[in-house]
């Protein structure tokens, strides 16, 4: 019996998130439809900004949904988890490039350093789920530039750098430990870095874990986010 | 960069708007031509009558196939062009979704929402990497294996960064050429570095195909512990312990498969023939249940999961099951009932479903029905025109005999005897039910009689394996193993030297005398290529 209203449960939830994320994409969709018949020349500076706070909002809580479906699966042991093969300088573009009509609106410049051939060895989906977030925070608290880079060695290090104002102290020593990271002033709710710590930890490669690492003063002065994956 | 200008793109998605919103996408990357369709059955008529360069499908449509299906279906028959960059559009990429795609994968996943920008990047990148490695595609296809490795070693070098795929095409050629000794080297290189699914399934599978089945099992043994969501993994792993005969296992195994990903009608099957024989009754209903829904919007769909649902129906109902005997008799009736109407034309097909309806009659005590469909089996028997395949012979054969129509029964298990001697499986069910022990003894010698022809064929020795396969055709004139045999080795024997037309016209007669081979039927190939060839030198002749 309760595998059945389990499985219920999932299609329900299955089927919400399908139509919640349609929707959203609907929205979306819809004011970039609008805002095309407009002249450009004519759209205010106000316009522009509530366009991308638009973009931007719906953008989190499609993201917020994925991750909370991804948790809920987790739980489960449903979570698919499909390491492969996957060429770094591609994957990092791509979560760039989500972010383009946001980074364009708010004129940020976002480089993206990373060799050609680097490949590794990660669930893409589930990756790509952590950096939309991770990116769509150093957006939103950076002032002029982000960079994305990728290091290899030994283990993977993809690295998310801004020139914003950087993690608080507290956030930096805590990093994913969700009790601790919910703070209702600043709105943070702590899923987001601890998705990325359960998402890296799944990563495993013989003795090796991933996992994540928080600082401040990076390369461009401001905070700096780190995914190893070995 | 891509030229879009030119490009057919079609759009699968049947929510209207988000269509409108990916056709005003494609429009910005500069594509003029873009058909919208709403559903996978209007998808696959607008492959029919349209050749296109690019598909974007959503993987969920409503009621009708979703997009894996889709897919399937227009790569299995042939619908789109080989270097067609094929999108699959998600909400969510779940397990099940990702896992069900095993023999057809499209070349990228887009989760939903995404922007012009993302996908743009998307079909760049899989266009580009399709038309780097189509030199490859193409000498595989051409089955120039030896070609395409060459190609997968000189592709990898000038493009390091698509270096894992030319490896995971290699190692399938390797193993599709034998060349065993230089695919362990490559499976050594790669595990060296690192284990991956591809390379441990390339390492099983040598194993499996050398009949190293011990090692085949530990080696998907290891697949399936690291890389759980790898299911085909369990696919094989299940297929090595039925064959070492532990079914209680291999259906354990096949279980663990079909919870995460449980639309492969193909695994369902193989689960309910294993929980058969494992005499697990409600794991084969369930199993065929849902072979049966699953393989509702499908092309693939067969007779088999039907007959084997209402068998597996019968035996709930015989086993005094806590399920309500009412429902499973309406059940198992709709169920003739699409058999009979999806299935009209194929008259093997109906005899089966006549037999079986008369079994179930006969279970729920329903002596009229029992009777007419018997009635109707021997009617169509007649008729029949293909060969029936070995299960399905041993089947209705076994049927027969239990509802008392032995000499029916009798006549379907000589022609099956007579056309799969060579089959020791079914030698051995069709023993237990026939009372002629000369038919068994005719099949074992014409066995042998085949064995020492094919044994001297090999030796070039053609007229002497003549000589056996006419002794062994004299037994079972019928068999089309036989006949395709003593045709090619008088093809043979006329090509190497004597040329003496007598043997082109003996040939010729005995490919002819096979009306019965269904086009679906695993022989059916070599049927035809040895058709083509004879005519080939016929003509030559004249």
């Amino acid at each position: 019996m309760k595998d059945n209203s389990e499985s219920i449960f999932n299609m329900v939830l299955a089927s919400t998130m399908h139509d919640m994320k349609n929707s959203l994409s609907m929205l979306g969709e819809s004011l970039n439809l609008i805002l095309s018949q407009v002249d450009p020349e004519l759209l205010d500076e106000k316009t522009k900004d509530y366009h991308g706070v638009v973009q931007y909002e719906s953008a989190r809580v499609n993201n917020s949904l994925m991750q909370l479906l991804a948790l809920y699966k987790f739980e489960n042991e449903q979570l698919p988890f499909n390491p492969s093969y996957h060429n770094l300088s591609d994957f990092l573009e791509e979560q760039k490039l989500r972010h383009i009509p946001l980074l364009d609106a708010k004129s940020i410049d976002c480089e993206i350093d990373v060799d050609e051939e680097i490949e590794g060895i990660f669930d893409e989906c589930l990756l790509s789920t952590v950096l939309e977030n991770v990116i769509g925070n150093a957006i939103r608290y950076t002032k002029s530039a982000i960079k994305i880079s990728c290091s290899q060695q030994q283990n993977t290090v993809i690295e998310i750098a801004d020139d914003g104002p950087g993690y608080p102290e507290q956030m930096i020593v805590l990093a994913g430990d969700y009790m601790h990271g919910i703070n209702q002033s600043t709105g943070s709710t702590g899923l987001g870095l601890f998705f990325a710590k359960k998402i890296a930890s799944l990563h495993k490669h013989k003795e090796q874990i991933g996992c994540i690492r928080l600082s401040n003063g990076g390369e461009l002065g401001g905070g700096r986010f780190e995914l190893i994956i070995p | 960069m891509v030229n879009y200008s030119e490009k057919q793109a079609l759009i699968i998605e049947d929510f209207a708007e988000f269509a409108r919103a990916v056709g005003t996408m494609l429009r910005s990357m500069g594509i003029n031509y873009a058909d919208t369709v709403t559903s996978g059955e209007a998808a696959i008529q607008a492959c029919r009558e349209k050749k296109y360069d690019i598909i974007l499908s959503d993987y969920n449509l409503g009621e009708s196939k979703d997009g894996q299906q889709v897919l399937e279906e227009l790569s299995a028959f042939n619908l789109i062009k080989s270097d067609c960059t094929f999108i699959m559009i998600t909400a969510e990429k779940t397990a099940a979704m990702v896992m069900a795609a095993l023999e057809f994968q499209p070349d990228a996943y887009l989760t939903k929402p995404f922007n012009s920008q993302l996908l743009k990047s998307r079909l760049d990148k899989s266009i580009t990497k399709k038309r780097i490695l189509s030199p490859i595609q193409r000498a595989i296809k051409k089955k120039h294996y030896e070609k395409a490795t060459q190609l997968c070693d000189s592709l990898s070098e000038e493009h390091p960064k698509f270096k894992t795929d030319c490896q995971k095409l290699k190692l399938n050629c390797l193993r599709e050429s034998k060349q065993f000794n230089q695919a362990f080297e490559l499976i050594e290189e790669i595990l060296n570095r690192r284990a991956t699914p591809w390379a441990l399934a390339g390492l099983g599978k040598i194993y499996f195909e050398s009949g190293e089945l011990e090692k085949a099992k530990n080696t998907f043994l290891q697949m399936t512990r690291e890389f759980p969501m790898a299911l085909d993994g369990f696919d094989m792993l299940a297929k090595v312990l039925h064959m070492l005969d532990q079914p209680i296992e291999a259906q354990k195994t096949l279980q663990k498969a079909i919870e995460k990903s449980p639309k492969l009608v193909k695994r369902q099957k193989f689960l309910g023939q294993l929980a058969e024989e494992n005499d697990d009754i409600e794991a084969m209903t369930k199993a065929y249940r849902q072979a049966v829904k699953y393989g509702k919007n499908s092309a693939f769909l067969e007779a088999d999961e039907y007959v084997k649902l209402t068998k597996s129906l019968g035996k709930t109902i015989l086993n005094n099951s806590k399920e309500d005997r009412a429902k499973l008799i309406v059940e198992a009736e709709l169920l003739f009932e699409q058999l009979e109407k999806n299935f009209k034309d194929e008259t093997s097909i109906q005899f089966r479903g006549e037999v079986a309806h008369a079994d179930f009659s006969d279970i729920i005590k329903d002596k009229n029905n029992k009777e007419r469909h018997l009635v109707n089996a021997q009617k169509i028997y007649e008729r029949i025109e293909e060969h029936l395949g070995p299960d399905e012979s041993i089947e209705i054969a076994e049927t027969l005999k239990s509802l008392g129509l032995n000499e029916l029964s009798e006549s379907v298990i000589e022609e099956a005897v007579e056309q799969y001697f060579d089959n020791p499986d079914l030698v051995r069910r069709a023993t237990a039910i026939t009372n002629n022990k000369h038919l068994i003894l005719n099949a074992k010698k014409a066995n042998r009689l085949n064995t020492e022809a094919v044994q001297l064929f090999k030796q070039n020795n053609f007229a002497g394996s003549i000589n056996y396969f006419e002794r062994a055709a004299e037994i079972a004139p019928n068999n089309v193993n036989i006949c395709l045999n003593h045709a090619q080795a008088l093809l043979k024997q006329y090509q190497s030297g004597e040329r003496d037309p007598e043997h082109l016209y003996r040939s010729e007669a005995i490919l002819n005398e096979i009306t019965r081979l269904p086009v679906t039927d695993p022989r059916y190939t070599r049927f035809s290529e040895l058709n083509r060839l004879n005519q080939l030198i016929l003509q030559k002749l004249e």
